[in-house]
């Protein structure tokens, strides 16, 4: 990703990539730490297996990203990947062609978002909770849908095209490029971005100033929803199955990667680039202690510190900056 | 006789600015002192001082002449002086007894447990005298503000208070409430508590009080001996004889640009009705609490109306929200900058931009060259300081983010300007400018609304002047009409 094309407005932005510099920064130690102490860490091969692994997240974390700027939470991003997984899965082993099934599976995720994101525009409901409820209802439909068993049979063109690469680069991690070009332009170039960053920031004030909050609020979910489900269609081509019970925990990682990019969980700041970032920190934290065998406890753990000292310095940091 | 309370000198500055200029007073056992002044005039400062909530930068506090060092709350509590809050400051969900022991719970099994049943006596024996209708084991929640006041001033009792300061402990009671209170404080007096009674209501005040000092722009004006000095004389003290710096100037046309009919909201706005015409600035005076700022919330689409109508150049705007009254025109330059108008971390460019970013849009991609030329055109004109559009919104001075609010609007192409305060926090070479950009737009065919508590405001902006009293227009001044005297006499409440 190409960050530094961005020319205008240079202190706000300085400010922004001084925040960024510093997420860059942390992810080039853990990379060091992780060559010296594994020979295999630092080779082509195991660089991209991390950005694959990592673009699941990626996909989650963008949206969340941009419902975190508004001034939102989505917990409910697991789930709403599950159910559309099921269903976009049952239609494409129906016979349904294959684009049309992908775009059905988006489609509810959209509708997913839209409803959290009624509840919470219109229903003035507080984003925590009502994602909170999301997270239990599409979970259940999933698994009432399905019974509780894995769908499998997923035509063969559709796994050709997640497990694909053009040019030895795997396609997941092209189409999370493709989306994350998209949600930077949507940030930083169009009066949705400057919306989502007015509504996250002061909401009130936004709403003096003729600002359309609840439609703003309503498109972050919306995104979100569609990222979910863009997360549960690479997911299923991977693995051929479509399981009710996956996207378990995704939020927590998608949230504490758009945290570690120095999103505010308080709204109205947040960097797409950053998340990336965050995503390839938590992707190659685990990818190198998995390579030095260290137990999976033990990655929860490292993990865990992560996410804190990154928030320990980055309430260092912001402190002097004000 | 020894006062029960001098305050001596009294000085409190923050930072560069001085709100209170030595201020002095003095309160007998016993007796009931007003303590008057316009909005603005110090009198929060002053009680927030006697409270412990501010420290003076320099003067002494006498109690019963003994200097007492007040640093907290506590120590003023200590010292016996108890203030009753305007907005009550009790925990709704807590018990009559519970709130009067609020901090000072009663203990048993040494400090172990809370011995609500000894509480419990104890706060019907402080309300017997006061209200013993109050069960003391009810919710706070449940009683009425009167009674919810009985409570504070039991509180204070417990407390030992020699001395009760009251701020507008009557703006939300009906009048039998008042005579009720009334009792109680006559019955708190022979008791030898001294009270300091904060209140706009004149008739109250020269009912309850035997004495009063005066206050203006943080300086005391004089003590007067009540009733015997007449209300006139008593409202020229507070609203002062100065003159507004510069003359007004009019652009007044006939041209009506907006019919404002029967404007409602249950009791704040009542039936409010006014027409504004391009290149005219109309003032809205009136007590706080009046309904001045709902008000200018109904007429920019903020607060959804009950009842009444807007129209802009003749035609009526539907709907409540602030999106379609920008769309007619319209635009809010709230009062308080920080909770409505800025977006703090966002720069110049986008609290500029936010309510016209369509004009600022192609393709549905912002050309932000363009949003930051026109940016910086417009802070060139209201003349932003430092000059750099890039820098977050916070950043700047107040009345550097109320220039840029103005400049929201402009860029916006708004043809009507409403004004909540529009000087709130703002220094005194900013103000001036401000005023200037006011006229400017006045000038430029733009009308204006303007909600001020600063008289000398209102008088120097206006062309006309609209008097709120409890939620109704109850005076239109004309040019030539515009005086004090004219809008301290429509402002203040009759009995």
């Amino acid at each position: 990703m190409n960050t530094t094309a961005r020319n205008a407005a240079p202190p706000l932005l300085s400010r922004i990539r001084f925040r960024d510099a510093g997420t860059v920064l942390g992810l080039i130690l853990i990379c060091a730490i992780f060559a010296v102490l594994t020979p295999t860490f630092l080779t082509v091969p195991n660089l991209l297996n991390i950005l694959q692994q990592s673009s699941i997240n990626a996909c989650i974390a963008l949206g969340m990203t941009l419902v975190i700027i508004s001034g939102g939470i989505d917990l409910s991003v697991g789930p709403v990947a599950a159910l559309s997984a099921v269903l976009g899965a049952a239609m494409m082993v129906a016979g349904v062609p294959v684009p049309l099934a992908i775009l059905a599976a988006i489609a509810i995720g959209v509708a997913c978002g839209f409803l959290n994101g009624a509840l919470i525009a219109w229903g003035g409901l507080q984003p925590f909770i009502v994602t909170l409820g999301g997270l239990s209802l599409y979970r259940a439909l999933a698994l009432i849908y399905t019974g509780g068993t894995p769908i499998f049979g997923l035509p063969a063109e559709f796994r050709a095209f997640t497990n694909g690469n053009m040019m030895g680069i795997p396609n997941p991690v092209l189409i999370v490029a493709v989306l994350a070009v998209s949600a930077w332009v949507v940030l930083n170039k169009t009066p949705l971005g400057e919306y989502f960053m007015a509504v996250g920031g002061n909401p009130e004030a936004a709403r003096v100033a003729g600002v359309p909050v609840t439609l703003t609020k309503l498109s972050a979910y919306m995104i979100s929803g569609a990222m979910a489900s863009v997360a549960a269609l690479i997911l299923i081509g991977r693995l051929g199955a479509a399981e009710p019970t996956l996207g378990t925990l995704w939020e927590l990682d998608a949230i504490a990667a758009a945290a570690i990019g120095g999103a505010s969980l308080m709204g109205g700041r947040g960097s797409i680039f950053g998340t990336l970032i965050g995503c390839i920190i938590l992707g190659a934290l685990r990818n190198g202690l998995t390579l030095m065998n260290v137990q999976a406890f033990y990655q929860l753990l490292a993990t865990g510190i992560i996410i804190i000292v990154a928030m320990l310095i980055d309430r260092a940091t912001s402190g002097k900056q004000g | 006789m020894t006062p029960r309370l001098s305050l001596n000198g009294i000085v409190k500055s923050f930072g560069p600015i001085t709100v209170l200029h030595g201020v002095s007073l003095t309160v007998a056992p016993g007796e009931v002192h007003g303590l008057l002044g316009e909005n603005g005039a110090g009198k929060s400062t002053l009680l927030n001082i006697l409270s412990g909530v501010l420290h003076p930068t320099a003067g002494s506090i006498e109690i019963d002449g003994k200097t007492a060092s007040i640093h907290s709350p506590r120590d003023a509590s200590a010292a016996g002086i108890a203030m009753i809050h305007q907005e009550l400051q009790q925990v709704p969900e807590l018990t009559v007894a519970q709130n009067i022991f609020l901090g000072a719970s009663l203990r048993r099994m040494g400090p172990l447990f809370t011995d609500a049943r000894a509480q419990e006596i104890e706060a019907r024996r402080l309300l017997a005298d006061l209200d013993p209708g109050i069960d003391v084991t009810a919710k706070v929640k449940t009683l009425r503000v009167a009674q919810r006041q009985i409570v504070e001033i039991a509180k204070a009792l417990r407390a030992n208070a020699r001395l009760i300061a009251m701020d507008e402990p009557t703006s939300s009671l009906t009048p039998a409430e008042f005579e009720r209170l009334t009792e109680v404080i006559r019955g708190l007096t022979a008791r030898g508590v001294s009270i300091i009674y904060v209140s706009h209501k004149m008739d109250e005040v020269f009912r309850l009080c035997t004495s009063a000092t005066i206050m203006r722009d943080g300086r005391l004006v004089d003590r007067v001996e009540l009733p015997k000095t007449p209300v006139e004389k008593v409202i020229e003290m507070m609203v002062g004889r100065e003159l507004a710096h510069a003359a007004h100037r009019s652009f007044a046309t006939n041209r009506v640009v907006m019919r404002v009919k029967g404007l409602t909201r249950s009791n704040a706005v009542r039936d409010a009705s006014l027409t504004l015409h391009a290149g005219e600035v109309l003032g809205i005076a009136g007590l706080v609490g009046s309904g001045r700022t709902e008000l200018l919330r109904l007429i920019a689409g903020v607060d959804a109306a009950e009842a009444g109508t807007v129209e802009v150049e003749g035609k009526p705007i539907p709907g409540h929200s602030p999106l379609t009254r920008i769309r007619a025109g319209l635009g809010l330059v709230p009062e308080e900058r920080k909770r409505d108008g800025i977006i703090r971390h966002r720069p110049i460019t986008s609290n500029v931009g936010l309510a016209a970013m369509h004009h600022f849009s192609r393709f549905g991609l912002i050309q932000k060259t363009a949003l930051r030329r026109r940016t910086e055109e417009l802070m060139q004109e209201v003349g932003l300081r430092p000059f750099d559009v890039t820098r977050p919104i916070g950043s700047f001075s107040g009345g550097n983010q109320q220039k840029a609010i103005i400049g929201r609007w402009l860029a916006a192409n708004t043809r009507i300007f409403l004004f909540d305060e529009p000087t709130r926090g703002i220094d005194v070479g900013a103000k001036a400018e401000i005023y200037d950009l006011i006229e400017k737009l006045a000038s430029e065919g733009c009308a204006a609304i303007v909600v001020s508590s600063e008289l000398t405001e209102v008088i120097r902006l206006s062309d006309r002047v609209l008097v709120m009293r409890e939620g109704r227009i109850s005076a239109d001044l004309g040019p030539g009409e515009i005086s004090e005297a004219a809008i301290a006499r429509a402002a203040i409440p009759a009995t």
